[in-house]
């Protein structure tokens, strides 16, 4: 009840009235002490749980500094849906109480739009973010997050399977497009290696990784679109569409495509390619760490993905009920520090920031998680000499500068739940001709997102 | 209905109109001026004084009052009335956060930041309604026409005094408007000045309705571009005569009327307003809004602190985000909800006259029986997760605002024996959404062929029939835990008495079963002969909508129809949480509309195609004309629902089948575990949540696994029954990382021998539960871990192996090789760790009864 007082009186959402005002916005009070509740998805053992690790570095300094405050990790499920659902009916409704949440990329300007997270003096987001990644975390001009770790699309590959199929090139660090590609795979055909099936594996079942692939496809297609403007209005045309699905299309077809993959999220694909299945693979950052654990140098590549690559990630914002706002932002500068950054990209996560790449001097201390005594490592991921994932530098940071935006639009959610179902014709039993599944996604799109 | 007639008493109407306000400027101002509100004082004084009730030395009018000028106008007007005391109030309203506390803004408001004064210059609604109530007037009517009026409504519901005031408020909670045009009376008093102005007797309920009426005709709009809808309260058989002029009388009068109407000639209600009521341009409205619009984004820009506004303003999408529904089900009705609210999404039903979405909503399931547990007894963890080990936001997923079980029996699983302080009320529908019985889906060639076998009849005895017709004949149910269609067939399996152990022993195949019945139609067709001698129990609609995995290949099935078998009812239950009231309003409408939709057309149609029958009635199939092979469409079922106790004793034995079970943890403990060690995904973590599958009458043990000088392992916990907490407070007290390697093959190899010697002498499940990084799996290859896989071939006790590592189970890697050889699952890093062990783990213990 304390507590409900507290954001009663604090959170001041004063709204103005009859004439349409919106009132004004007020300054926070003094914080509260106690516990600073930071919401998002798992703590995936497979990346160290290096988020908690931050947490608990942060709270022996806390606790040092007897200042009262302690952060709390909550964990959400696994699903992003599922995260987002809750996040956003928790901060609607006050059905539980969050200081600081870890949103998707895609859902900041929903957030933001709905007042359920505050926005934050500009100069959080440093000129060392990287500038891609830094747009994510702003919304009508203001920001409303910052970037914790970000996430783009790579293309995995299998050296020893190029090898055995008679491929010449098993180097394609320098990128390759998507002729070369299906090139490969044909020679592939020719000569399959052992439990090869098909050229390449990635996400297409009805979820995100469905828009996620479509957006590299469509983006791929057509340089520059938008498929919304910078409101957020729908903004594409049929012919932009017809060409993009033109390209999904292409980049789905029998000859080249794992059957499964219409089927497969992220954790299916990393099976696929990991069993051996297919000789490539689009996906994330982590996979690099992950796949690395049961497949060695002389087995595994990446190049950047060819044609365009899609952007993830996931920033932190501070909750508009939060009582406590001016800790948590406190909190979230320490969690996407320079250091906290390096420690990030050091455990397998896409770094937001361009130092934690480039300058040897920032290093990860922070955690100080009692080093293994016996010096026993899980680690196999190739390194760099300064201790960085091997590819971080000449892989990693262009492709994240690289990497193009899926719609920004505080409708995200309406938006994929559309482009997901709209496509998924394309991988029915009979799907449509290009120009037909345009039309109905443009009318469907125009539904989604009026203007 | 008695309707208060106040005429000839002492009766006050006070009007205030805050039309001019002091601080109008950012960062402490109001929004701006009203000039509207000048009109809406002159005409309402005319308009009342004409009226018949007040006579016009008993209205007394207040012009941008300040907040010590309202108070004192507000006292005299509640000490000096008896009969009837009026307050009507237009300005500025002011709520700190989405339904909360009104405040009413006077001339001299402002809007400071912290401490207690939030709004200075503002009277609390509350506050009003107090001194209202202060008085001896017989009844109270209040007018509210302001921003956000409908946030009175709480309230008002709350008030103790509540049965004399009688509340109409110019619209809905959460909402603002706009003032229309300056040169005439805001919108809702403009429809309210219209209405008292008819001839006639008129009371708060006529006023109430027909300004509904007229503001939806007008098709107004909130600021949120939602539906302008005034709202009243006041209780059921209240109501007040507002007005009286000469002339027709316009309604009838209630049956319990205090006087009887002086002007009785007829006419019918609506008749002369709907011709007499004018609308507000259009384009006027539009132009206002969009000036308006300006006003916020410039104040939104000024970037004075960080407090955001209600709704959608300043954002550049038109449509405002919409509400987010959280919708739990039971995992085999997943699908069929999920398109059932895809398709209510865009809707009609669901879109604004703008287009926009009302509602969003993310349909998602969890665990039948850890969802009810969750609901009965961890709702306070479900609200805020304390402890790492109780999180059912992680492991059963959103807080539901919706939940559709598969029965309606789930509901009193729930509510009975549910904690007294529970966080989580659930609210059901009186009826389910659809029907589908339970059936034995059999493989057409081994199916019974006379329609006597086929329908009615006890379960067991449908089964016994199949066993004599094809010896080799095999059926499969599917996780009883998991999903209620399974534990409805498992009511049958058990029905007549039959042990439940020898029932288990007999269903195919050993080990896990597939989770939900959708997922066991799927497996059947992995292997051909399998799918063609294997009977599996499954609800009808799946025959349907579930057979599209190797649709060409899979054998064709007949539906048997046993007749103790209850069928899948799910039903529709709203669920409110604590706490969860900042839009509680807007949140039951929202659910209120989804649930009207579902059992609607909409509903019907999902549930039809899905494969469903209808809920009522002789439970006919909702879309006959596409039927899927090899159902009845009406095999007379004369099942009833599924009874509460049924389903808990069904589940009880289903745990007890085997008797309770043993359980043997071994915790990589050697040096590379240090960074897997903290919190709920670390080793230690992971273990301690699958306790929560083991009772008191299951025995387990952990061991530490790390080289010693002499062991491969030390005792973290004796093996024996323990309770949680105890159990807990070894494992936090004793587990550690050693500066030591693991020797996993010594350490397996002594707890398969362990296990062998506890299990000689029954058949108790057993189970052991392998958590490690994988770092020393260097020391299983070659004759080591040919020589550890043959033991676990015949020591025949299940090792689930946990591989924190990324891939430890991909395939050909010893944790999937061992996890195969022993019978067991294989979980790494890729995998929802704590799920699937925890669900490894309850399958083998009994869990907390």
């Amino acid at each position: 009840m304390i507590r409900r007082l507290a954001v009663l009186l604090a959170v001041l959402l004063l709204a103005g009235c009859t004439g349409g005002g919106d009132g004004t916005r007020a300054a926070p009070t003094a914080d509260v002490p106690g516990d600073i509740v930071v919401a998002g998805g798992r703590d995936v053992t497979g990346k160290n749980g290096i988020r908690q690790q931050l947490i608990d570095a942060w709270n022996r300094q806390q606790e040092q500094d007897g200042t009262g405050y302690r952060a709390r990790l909550v964990e959400l499920p696994g699903s992003a849906d599922e995260q987002r659902s809750q996040l956003l009916g928790a901060l609607q409704s006050g059905s539980a109480a969050y200081d600081v949440v870890i949103l998707d990329v895609t859902w900041v300007p929903e957030f933001a739009a709905a007042s359920l997270v505050r926005p934050l003096p500009d100069e959080v987001l440093d000129a060392d973010v990287i500038e891609s990644v830094a747009d994510t975390a702003r919304w009508d001009d203001r920001v409303y997050a910052v970037p914790f770790n970000s996430d783009v699309g790579l293309l995995y590959y299998r050296r020893d399977h190029l090898r055995d199929g008679g491929v010449q090139r098993t180097d394609l660090s320098g990128g390759l497009d998507w002729r070369e590609l299906e090139a490969m795979a044909d020679s592939l055909d020719e000569n399959p290696p052992d439990g090869y099936e098909k050229g390449w594996t990635t996400q297409l079942a009805a979820y995100e990784g469905r828009t996620v692939n479509a957006v590299e496809a469509f983006a791929s297609a057509v340089p520059d679109l938008a498929l919304t403007d910078a409101d957020g209005h729908y903004a594409a045309t049929v012919d932009e569409l017809t060409d993009g699905i033109a390209e999904l299309r292409r980049r789905t077809q029998a000859p080249y495509l794992l059957k499964d993959a219409v089927h497969s999220d992220e954790a299916a694909t990393l099976g696929d390619f990991a069993d051996g299945r297919t000789a490539f693979l689009r996906h994330w950052p982590y996979a690099y760490r992950t796949l690395h654990q049961s497949l060695t140098e002389e087995q595994l590549g990446v190049a950047p993905l060819p044609g365009r690559a899609v952007l993830g990630g996931q920033n932190l914002a501070v909750t508009a009920a939060s009582p406590r706002p001016a800790k948590a932002l406190e909190l979230i500068r320490y969690l996407t520090g320079k250091e906290s950054e390096r420690c990030l990209l050091d455990a397998g996560f896409a770094a937001t920031r361009a130092s934690a790449y480039t300058d040897d001097a920032v290093r990860c201390t922070a955690p100080a998680a009692a080093p293994s005594p016996s010096g026993e490592s899980t680690d196999r991921m190739p390194r760099d000499t300064a201790g960085r994932p091997a590819y971080a530098r000449r892989i990693l940071l262009p492709a994240l500068r690289d990497a193009v935006h899926r719609p920004r639009t505080a409708l995200y959610g309406a938006f994929t739940q559309t482009f997901t179902t709209q496509l998924g014709t394309l991988f029915s039993d009979r799907p449509p001709g290009d120009a037909a599944l345009a039309e109905a996604l443009d009318t469907a799109l125009k539904r989604a997102l009026p203007d | 209905m008695t309707r208060f007639d106040p005429r000839g008493r002492v009766n006050r109407a006070l009007l205030v109109g805050v039309s001019t306000y002091d601080f109008t400027e950012p960062p402490h101002g109001v929004p701006g001026d009203l000039p509207a509100v000048k009109h809406n004082l002159d005409r309402l004084r005319d308009t009342l004084a004409r009226g018949g009730v007040f006579a016009a030395d008993q209205i007394t009018v207040e012009r941008s009052p300040s907040l010590d000028d309202f108070d004192r106008a507000l006292r005299t007007a509640a000490e000096e009335a008896e009969g009837l005391l009026l307050l009507y109030f237009a300005g500025h309203g002011a709520i700190p956060s989405a339904g909360d506390e009104l405040f009413l803004q006077m001339r001299n408001a402002s809007v400071i930041a912290g401490g207690h004064a939030v709004f200075p210059g503002a009277e609390m609604f509350t506050t009003v309604l107090t001194w209202l109530a202060s008085s001896p007037a017989e009844r109270i009517v209040v007018i509210l026409d302001c921003c956000f009026a409908g946030n009175a409504a709480w309230i008002w519901e709350h008030f103790r005094d509540k049965r004399r005031v009688l509340l109409l408020m110019s619209v809905q909670a959460n909402h603002r408007t706009d003032a229309g045009d300056g040169g005439t009376p805001t919108p809702f008093t403009g429809e309210l000045l219209h209405l008292l102005d008819a001839p006639g007797e008129l009371g708060f309920r006529d006023v109430s309705d027909a300004l509904r009426k007229r503001m939806t005709e007008g098709r107004h709009e909130t600021l949120r571009k939602e539906p302008w809808t005034p709202q009243s309260r006041a209780e059921h058989d209240e109501d007040v005569l507002l007005s009286a002029r000469e002339g027709v009388r316009l309604t009838r009068p209630g049956p319990g009327v205090v006087r009887p109407p002086q002007q009785p000639p007829h006419v019918p209600p609506g008749g002369p307003l709907t011709a007499r009521l004018r609308r507000l341009p259009g384009v006027l409205r539009a132009a206002r809004r969009l000036a308006w619009t300006t006003v916020l984004l410039s104040l939104t820009a000024t970037g004075l602190g960080v407090y955001g506004l209600i709704g959608l303003v300043g954002g550049s999408a038109d449509c405002a985000p919409p509400l987010e529904l959280r919708v739990l089900t039971d995992p085999d009705l997943e699908a069929t909800v999920g398109a059932a609210a895809d398709a209510y999404l865009t809707s009609e039903a669901n879109t604004t006259g703008d287009g926009c979405r009302r509602s969003g909503i993310t349909v998602y399931s969890a665990g039948s029986a850890d969802a009810v547990t969750a609901l009965r007894r961890e709702s306070a963890a479900w609200h805020e997760p304390r402890d790492e080990d109780l999180n059912p936001q992680r492991d059963i997923g959103p807080q539901p605002d919706v939940w559709i079980p598969a029965s309606r029996a789930d509901v009193a699983r729930v509510t009975t024996g549910q904690d007294t302080d529970a966080l989580a009320r659930l609210e059901p529908d009186d009826r389910a959404l659809a029907y589908s019985p339970i059936v034995l889906a059999v493989p057409a060639k081994l199916a019974a062929t006379s329609l006597d076998e086929r329908v009615g009849g006890p379960l067991t005895g449908m089964l016994d029939a199949l066993r004599e017709r094809h010896e080799d004949a095999e059926v499969r149910r599917p996780d009883p835990e998991f999903a209620d269609a399974a534990l409805l067939a498992t009511i049958g399996l058990y029905g007549t008495g039959a042990d439940p152990g020898r029932v288990e022993q007999q269903l195919a195949p050993p080990g896990p079963p597939s989770p939900t019945a959708a997922d066991l139609l799927c497996a059947l067709p992995d292997d051909d002969a399998v799918d063609h001698r294997t009977a599996a129990l499954v609800p009808e609609f799946l025959m349907k909508s579930g057979v599209g995995c190797d649709r060409t290949t899979r054998s064709p099935r007949t539906a048997q129809y046993p007749g103790d078998v209850p069928g899948l009812e799910p039903v529709f239950v709203r669920v409110r949480w604590e706490g969860a009231d900042r839009d509680r309003a807007a949140r039951d409408e929202a659910a209120e509309d989804f649930r009207a939709w579902l059992a609607g057309e909409g509903g019907r149609a999902a549930f039809g195609a899905a494969g469903f029958r209808a809920a009522t009635g002789d439970r006919a199939l909702l879309e006959p004309d596409e039927a899927a092979e090899g159902i009845l469409p009406a095999p007379s079922l004369l099942i009833e629902s599924a009874g509460r106790d049924a389903m808990e004793t069904a589940l009880r034995k289903y745990r007890d089948a085997r008797g309770p079970g043993r359980v043997l943890f071994l915790l990589d403990s050697s040096g590379s575990m240090a960074g897997l060690w903290q919190g709920p995904s670390g080793g230690p973590g992971l273990l301690k949540q699958s306790l929560d599958g083991l009772g008191g009458r299951d025995e387990y043990g952990v061991w530490a696994v790390a080289e010693t000088e002499d062991r491969s392992y030390e005792t973290l916990l004796p093996f024996g029954p323990h309770s949680r907490r105890s159990a807990e407070a070894a494992i936090d007290a004793g587990a550690r990382v050693r500066d030591a390697e693991a020797d996993p093959y010594a350490a397996l190899v002594a707890a398969l021998d362990d296990m062998a010697e506890r299990g000689a002498d029954d058949d108790r499940p057993q189970l052991i539960v392998h958590i490690t990084d994988d770092e020393d799996t260097g020391r299983l290859t070659g004759a080591r871990l040919d020589d550890l896989l043959s033991r676990a071939r015949l020591t025949n006790v299940p090792i689930t192996m946990v591989s924190l590592a990324n891939g430890g189970c991909a395939a050909g890697k010893p944790d999937a090789l061992i996890a195969v050889a022993s019978g067991g699952r294989c979980l790494d890093a890729d995998d929802e760790l704590g799920t699937g062990l925890s669900a490894e783990v309850a399958r083998t213990g009994t869990g907390e009864q």
